[in-house]
């Protein structure tokens, strides 16, 4: 807790610590961390556990991770937004937004909203239940509602610590860079968790798999780096990915675990971590050494610069990430990656066994025609994503409450 | 989305199949040597859960454990069954277990009751079919809420797209120019344009989604009845749930495909047929009509006093599946003496006098309702006992099976929504029953009280009134060669 003013912490306070250099870190910026990092882990655990068991609650240890984050990440709102309303301090307003009557930082406002999202995902997301039956899709409206208000607190943490690293000073700022290269790091792996079923091992011979591969992710890297403002954060945020997704492959099996839902085609008998982590390491790598000659050749880009800035950026990302994982897919088939670092040797208990990938075989290939046209459209939602990536990440290092 | 445009009204169709409007299946009988009850309450919509009670009738302490098991009704469901779950014994109640089952396709069932007690292990398949009955319309008060909520939500983000364009940039203690102040309303106006497109696409996509599952929910057949000829009465029956597996998406969400060509004899008929006079129901009629094709039978009419008649077909398809279809005829009158114009196993009565204890049957016998005098609860399993006695008070000594049973019930709600046709083993299909002890299961055999040894004088049926309201039931059992039908009311509390 920020105690460098005298009195109660405020914003005002918190204002006056990033300016005189102070190296604390005010607890919201902590409850920010922890709170993406429940919520990831509790994704992660999900997606497994329905893997693995099949059937669930809404009270198992997964599901109660992501509501922990969800709690904590609006709690931490509320207080800041509550504390910052009621203050009769002048300066905790004005170094605070005002919506609907209240006062606080902007990023507590999105992870307050971004709670109240997924609050009401839930009653929505049981009567969608008892209407339409358990879960046989992941994509619902009261999913979405849900995948939605957990991004909200994601990226309401970061505006939050922007809001903070572009006043600070001191060591203060490495340390905000690096929390916020976290939470950016975790965005990518919800991302990664969401496109799960299009980025299966036998999808990755498929120009397919990597057209969904340049949705989203490289909106994430582009907006990481320029928030957080670090040479390295695009490498970081997929290093970070790279390691939790690494992480569960050699943790999960550790537990045992059984399937509880017919039909059992695969006998398992401990969690089926999710697939070994997509090498997004290797674009990620290509695109930082890439921005460094783009800002230097042009270090303030105008509207049609960006643009072109943005489309060299979709044209690395692209042939970066099938040069990288094409080869490794081979190798992810082959038996010698059987064994726990990669963990090729589960598959989720309702994958039959004649399915490509139980037979550690790829899809048959989509033809030349479809792999051109597909890889295209690749190229250019890579680029629109780095695009929105400039665009988002540029406006957050204006936040200054 | 759907909610901040629409506002419900509460319509929850009532639809269910087999025993229509009495979803739940109860079942009487015998794993190995322990003597059981099983309640098993299907899920409204499929996928879902499933609530099993299994009441013990065995000596306290015989049974250590029950574990139970759902099993699509034939096919290599069995070979990739997940292990068994443990039954949860009640506090109370230490005969009585509970537990829950995840059904996750549309169709014929079972569910598998392993009992391990002192007298070894032993099992018992209880047939059930899974359905979706109800098309999805959100009720006034969760419409309102979610409505309410979501509203919020979009004015907060508005509120929120408004100060990120605009005061989120400024630095504390000083106020916006006149630039970012225009900025920020033109970010606003276009984030709720955003958000407004965001929303009409959920709607749509809402939209498709309810439309997709509109049509998987199960519809009640209905049979077209119509006087053929004098006295002939022709049944045309439909299949509004026509579910083949030439098309794959059905494969999704049905275990089996329903067809109509695939019926197979309930303990030795095709199809069972009720006609009762409504609303007064005196009039009671059980059939047995001839196929003539793939969707048509013909019933030889008994001479029945006219007038307006619910019409009740009970037929099984070779999966298991069980349907009820329903229908209504206005007939005329068709003369004769009743019981000289009835043939093969049809029976019934014109003039019954409903009772809430005693039904008078011919020659001064009688047929008791051995009533607990606690109140009947919707919802919950009841042995419903008769006994049958001479004109003296004796126990009856020559009841004979009636087309393999000891008798056989049909509980019928007064609006008629309710119908469920009940033997002394319970609400389950015997045709059904058969199907899901498989082919070398013998130990559990549907036909097991087809012995030749005198029956008792007392019958005896579980089941549970699905909701509260007042029924009709009619208690059938053969004496001397003549079935005797018995009617009686009850009234089913909350």
């Amino acid at each position: 807790m920020n105690t460098t003013v005298a009195g109660t912490p405020t914003l005002a306070t918190d204002f006056a610590a990033t300016q005189s250099g102070a190296d604390a870190i005010p607890w919201y910026a902590w409850t920010s961390v922890l709170a993406s990092l429940s919520m990831t882990t509790g994704l992660y655990w999900d997606i497994s556990w329905h893997m693995t068991i099949g059937r669930d609650t809404f009270w198992t240890p997964a599901h109660l991770l992501i509501q922990f984050g969800a709690v904590l990440g609006g709690l931490a709102a509320a207080i800041l937004i509550f504390r910052t309303t009621f203050s009769r301090n002048r300066e905790a307003k004005e170094s605070s937004v005002r919506i609907l009557g209240f006062w606080g930082p902007l990023g507590a406002f999105l992870c307050a909203w971004g709670a109240a999202a997924m609050l009401i995902s839930a009653p929505f997301d049981n009567w969608w239940h008892n209407n339409y039956g358990l879960d046989v899709k992941i994509l619902s409206p009261p999913h979405e509602l849900l995948g939605v208000g957990l991004e909200s607190i994601n990226f309401g943490g970061i505006i939050l610590m922007v809001g903070l690293l572009n006043r600070a000073q001191g060591i203060l700022r490495p340390r905000l860079q690096l929390m916020m290269l976290t939470v950016g790091g975790l965005v990518l792996a919800n991302s990664m968790i969401g496109r799960l079923e299009l980025t299966d091992r036998a999808m990755m011979h498929r120009a397919a798999m990597y057209l969904a591969l340049a949705i989203g992710p490289p909106f994430v890297l582009e907006t990481v780096a320029r928030a957080t403002r670090l040479r390295w954060a695009r490498t970081g945020a997929a290093a970070i990915y790279t390691f939790l997704f690494a992480l569960g492959v050699w943790i999960m099996p550790r537990f045992s675990a059984e399937p509880k839902l017919a039909p059992v085609y695969q006998h398992i008998t401990h969690m089926v971590p999710l697939a070994f982590p997509i090498l997004i390491l290797a674009p990620a790598f290509a695109l930082d050494l890439l921005w460094r000659k783009l800002n230097a050749v042009q270090p303030t880009p105008g509207f049609g610069e960006k643009w072109l800035q943005a489309t060299v950026a979709g044209m690395v990302y692209v042939p970066a990430l099938i040069a990288a994982q094409w080869p490794f897919a081979e190798f992810l088939m082959s038996p010698a990656s059987r064994n726990w670092v990669f963990g090729t040797l589960d598959q989720p208990y309702m994958v039959p066994p004649d399915w490509y990938g139980a037979r550690n075989l790829f899809l048959p290939f989509e033809g030349w025609a479809h792999f051109w046209i597909r890889l295209a459209w690749a190229v250019f939602a890579a680029t629109l994503c780095t695009r929105l990536g400039i665009m988002f990440g540029n406006w957050m290092r204006k936040v200054q409450r | 989305m759907r909610t901040f445009f629409r506002v419900f009204i509460f319509l929850l169709p009532l639809a269910a199949w087999a025993h229509l409007g009495s979803p739940d299946v109860y079942y009487d009988g015998n794993a190995g040597p322990y003597h059981l009850l099983v309640t098993i309450r299907p899920p409204a919509v499929v996928p879902g859960v499933a609530q099993i009670l299994v009441r013990s009738y065995s000596t306290a302490g015989e049974i250590d454990r029950i574990q139970i098991l759902p099993l699509t009704i034939e096919g290599e469901g069995e070979n990739l069954a997940p292990r068994p779950d443990a039954m949860v014994r009640s506090a109370d109640d230490p005969q009585l277990y509970t537990g829950n089952l995840w059904i996750m396709l549309r169709g014929s069932w079972k569910v598998r009751v392993q009992v391990e007690g002192k007298q070894g292990d032993s099992e018992i398949n209880v047939p059930v079919a899974a359905v979706s009955l109800t098309a999805a319309h959100m009720d006034r008060g969760t419409s309102l809420m979610l409505g309410g909520f979501g509203l919020l939500l979009v004015v907060g983000l508005v509120g929120i797209l408004r100060a990120a364009n605009g005061p989120a940039q400024v630095l504390p203690k000083q106020s916006m120019s006149p630039t970012l102040k225009r900025r920020s309303m033109v970010g606003m106006s276009i984030g709720a344009i955003f958000i407004l497109v965001v929303l009409v696409s959920g709607d749509l996509w809402w939209n498709t989604e309810a439309t997709a599952n509109e049509t998987m929910v199960y519809r009640v057949p209905e049979l077209q009845a119509q006087l053929k000829a004098p006295g002939v009465l022709k049944i045309t029956l439909e299949n509004p749930n026509s579910r083949s597996f030439g098309d794959n998406q059905w494969r999704n969400f049905w275990a089996q495909s329903v067809v109509l060509n695939d019926l197979v004899p309930d303990h030795g008929h095709l199809m069972h047929l009720f006609l009762v006079s409504m609303p007064d129901m005196k009039s009671f009629w059980h059939l047995h009509p001839d196929a003539t094709g793939a969707q048509e039978f013909v019933a030889k009419l008994p001479a029945v006093p006219p007038g307006r008649y619910r019409v009740y077909a009970d037929v099984v398809h070779s999966t298991g599946f069980p349907e009820t279809e329903v229908g209504t005829i206005d007939l005329p009158a068709v003369g004769g003496e009743p019981d000289a114009s009835l043939g093969g196993d049809d029976s019934g009565s014109p003039a019954l006098v409903a009772s809430d204890k005693i039904a008078a049957l011919s020659s001064g016998y009688r047929m008791i309702w051995e009533r607990d005098p606690s109140p009947l609860r919707a919802q919950q399993a009841v042995i419903f006992r008769f006994r049958i006695e001479d004109k003296d008070g004796r126990p009856a000594t020559d009841l004979e099976n009636y087309m393999g049973m000891a008798a056989h019930a049909v509980f019928l709600s007064d609006d008629g929504k309710v119908f469920a046709h009940v033997h002394p083993q319970g609400s389950v299909s015997m045709a059904a029953l058969a199907l899901a002890q498989g082919p070398t299961r013998g130990s559990a055999s549907p036909m097991g009280s087809m012995s030749m040894a005198p029956l008792p004088a007392e019958v005896s049926f579980p089941y549970g009134f699905p909701q509260p309201g007042d029924y009709h039931f009619f208690v059938q059992v053969k004496r001397a060669g003549h079935v005797e039908t018995g009617m009686f009311v009850a009234h089913a509390v909350e």
